[in-house]
């Protein structure tokens, strides 16, 4: 994925007009999308009645089940969440589409909590899409992993049951916190579910960790400020992301 | 026990799963897709525990016959005891660890989920449920159940001697209750549902089927064991988990191969918690066509290349334990410098380099001290064997 050119040309006079130091000023942050590495998800099952219902302008509904990450918080607001900028994202793509992103976020949720809220909360929606954001409060509670993989699956069974379309989401990458939170066998779960239901991952986690190896992401900063900053470029970046990743032929 | 009596196959296969142990502890390491696991069903922590059960039954098992029961009992107990002391030093790893990243992640945007971790709102209670073995945060599972399985060992030991089969038949019911039922674990910190990472339940089985292998193995051995039929089965099965769960780590690293086989049938007989058939089989298997292969002291046992497995796996706890506190270290070098599949592979040599090199270090030391009081390394409490 490629900032458009003019963008690109704008921020190049910007750097060279104003300076350094203005180019890393509040704002122009997040003006810039992520750089996604060669064959970001080349190998991941596509989504063709999504895309095709994109294209054709239908009404497509996507609903998104994740933790507090997937609320925008840290960046000021339910408005700098990554659903809100897949949204925008799809909306600016496929201006004749009806796109509604319906976020039933709530912090903390855990598989077995947004399984719950399946039947009841999104199936009357009919989404054309689910996105599930799942495996953090797992990895950090320790909740076993095949516990954790049965409710998953019991989750997609009913979706696709329904004929939705799912793509899981996994967990934020932390530079910290590895070493005290085991994410290797949720992350690994995630990836065998998805390879048994022929369903996409977005590999967030993989993602982010690019960001912070290539320095695109600051992950570590530490004042307010810039965290909320940070926060607010990485949900625009993912939903950026997230909407390509629909979308791929 | 001599140094020309080892069955240095012990030595070495645990060696292989202490390196196996550190590699995968790692996060996002390349190398961990080359242990054990990515071969056979099983991993490092089965190995790790069918040794185990194997020494166990054979060590104590003679000291059973010479010493008597209850000098057998003790030994077990002393054991028991340095295992859970070594449990209290991975924790207080644990806690510095904690200790050092706590801030970057109630700063990080993993703050939220990070505080639901109970041991922050209440550390008092988790150093308890640490003591206790409740509370069993990255790295601390296997010391737990590895200290009851020895805990409960002086009693099958007892049992040996009277009804072998009868204990083991009732080890391996166990076993198959587990597996049809659930709700056989132990609970766990914090609650209300979380359970033992390792079931012992589950996991007893191949403990203490390895102790009554270890223990038979002091009295001439399982006849049936020697059964042609038996090593063909075991051979056909290692060969097809083999050319599967590879087929997995190929089709993990690279999609377009193919993973033959879904795994989503085999699920339920691959839980790691409650050691699932499959997993259970895959390490019997592989035992099985290692002591019907190699020679207890064959050629390439006693080389260079074999050398650094057999020294890690003779001091196997303190390896252990270093081997977690390095790939506490490696990560932090790795969140700190990242450095891709390079950087992963020169922590990986250098953490077992390390470990090889306190392993020699260990070893020069009790064959300096034994030597000094003028006897072999045999009563020596580091000089393996019990490990």
């Amino acid at each position: 994925m490629r900032a458009p050119a003019a963008r690109r040309h704008w921020a190049i006079v910007l750097v060279a007009g104003v300076g350094l130091a203005l180019a890393a000023a509040p704002g122009t942050a997040q003006e810039a999308a992520c750089p996604v590495p060669e064959g970001f998800a080349a190998f991941e099952t596509p989504l063709p009645k999504t895309a095709k219902a994109l294209a054709t302008g239908a009404e497509v509904v996507i609903v998104t089940l994740g933790g507090a990450s997937s609320l925008g918080s840290a960046a000021g607001g339910a408005a700098f969440s990554w659903p809100a900028r897949l949204d925008a994202a799809l909306e600016a793509r496929f201006p004749a589409a009806r796109v509604e992103v319906v976020n039933l976020g709530l912090p903390r949720q855990t598989a077995r909590a947004a399984a719950d809220r399946l039947a009841r909360e999104v199936l009357p929606l009919k989404p054309t899409l689910v996105i599930w954001e799942t495996g953090t409060m797992e990895a950090v509670r320790g909740t076993g992993v095949d516990d954790f993989r049965d409710t998953v699956q019991g989750g997609i069974d009913d979706l696709q049951a329904a004929g939705i379309e799912v793509v899981l989401v996994n967990p934020q990458f932390s530079r910290d916190a590895d070493v005290v939170i085991p994410f290797a066998p949720y992350l690994g779960a995630l990836r065998e579910i998805a390879d048994a239901n022929e369903l996409p991952v977005f590999h967030r986690y993989g993602l982010m960790r690019y960001w912070a190896e290539s320095g695109v992401l600051d992950l570590r900063a530490k004042d307010a400020e810039k965290r909320r900053k940070l926060a607010a470029r990485l949900y625009d970046c993912l939903g950026r992301a997230l909407a390509d990743f629909l979308v791929r032929p | 026990m001599t140094e020309g009596g080892r069955d240095l196959r012990l030595d070495f296969f645990r060696g292989l799963a202490l390196f196996s142990i550190f590699v995968d502890h790692v996060p996002d390491n390349i190398v961990a897709q080359f242990t054990l696991q990515s071969v056979m069903f099983a991993d490092a922590a089965e190995v790790f525990i069918l040794i185990s059960g194997y020494t166990a039954g054979m060590v104590y098992g003679r000291a059973m016959a010479r010493q008597g029961f209850l000098i057998a009992a003790l030994r077990v107990g002393h054991r028991a005891w340095q295992l859970y002391v070594a449990h209290v030093f991975l924790f207080a790893i644990f806690m510095a660890t904690m200790a050092y990243t706590v801030d970057a992640l109630n700063k990080s945007l993993y703050a939220e989920e990070f505080q639901a971790a109970d041991f922050l709102s209440e550390p008092g209670v988790a150093v308890v449920k640490a003591l206790t073995l409740q509370f069993q945060p990255a790295y601390m599972d296997i010391l737990p159940l590895y200290i009851v399985l020895l805990a409960a060992f002086p009693f099958v030991l007892a049992g040996f001697r009277v009804r072998p089969r009868v204990v083991l038949a009732v080890s391996l019911a166990l076993w198959l209750a587990v597996q049809l039922d659930p709700r056989i674990a132990l609970p766990a910190y914090p609650g209300p549902d979380r359970l033992w990472y390792f079931n012992p339940f589950g996991w007893q089985a191949l403990f203490f089927v390895g102790a009554w292998l270890g223990w038979s193995g002091t009295r001439g051995g399982v006849a049936w064991l020697h059964h042609r039929w038996l090593l063909r089965v075991a051979a056909g099965f290692a060969l097809a988990v083999f050319v599967i769960r590879f087929s997995w780590t190929l089709h993990g690293l690279y999609s377009p191969i193919p993973a033959l086989v879904s795994g989503k049938p085999l699920w339920p007989f691959l839980s790691k918690g409650d050691l699932g058939l499959l997993r259970f089989a895959s390490v019997l298997a592989g035992a099985l066509l290692v002591a019907r292969f190699i020679p207890p002291r064959a050629g390439f046992l006693t080389g260079r290349v074999a050398w650094p497995f057999v020294l890690c796996g003779r001091h196997s706890l303190h390896i252990f334990c270093l081997g977690i506190l390095l790939s506490v270290l490696g990560h932090l070098v790795l969140a700190e410098f990242f450095g891709g599949m390079v950087m992963q592979i020169a922590i990986s040599a250098v953490g077992i380099a390390i470990m090889v090199a306190v392993a020699a270090l260990m070893e020069w030391f009790t064959a300096a001290q034994a030597a000094a009081r003028g006897r072999l390394p045999e009563q020596a409490p580091v000089a393996g064997g019990e490990s």
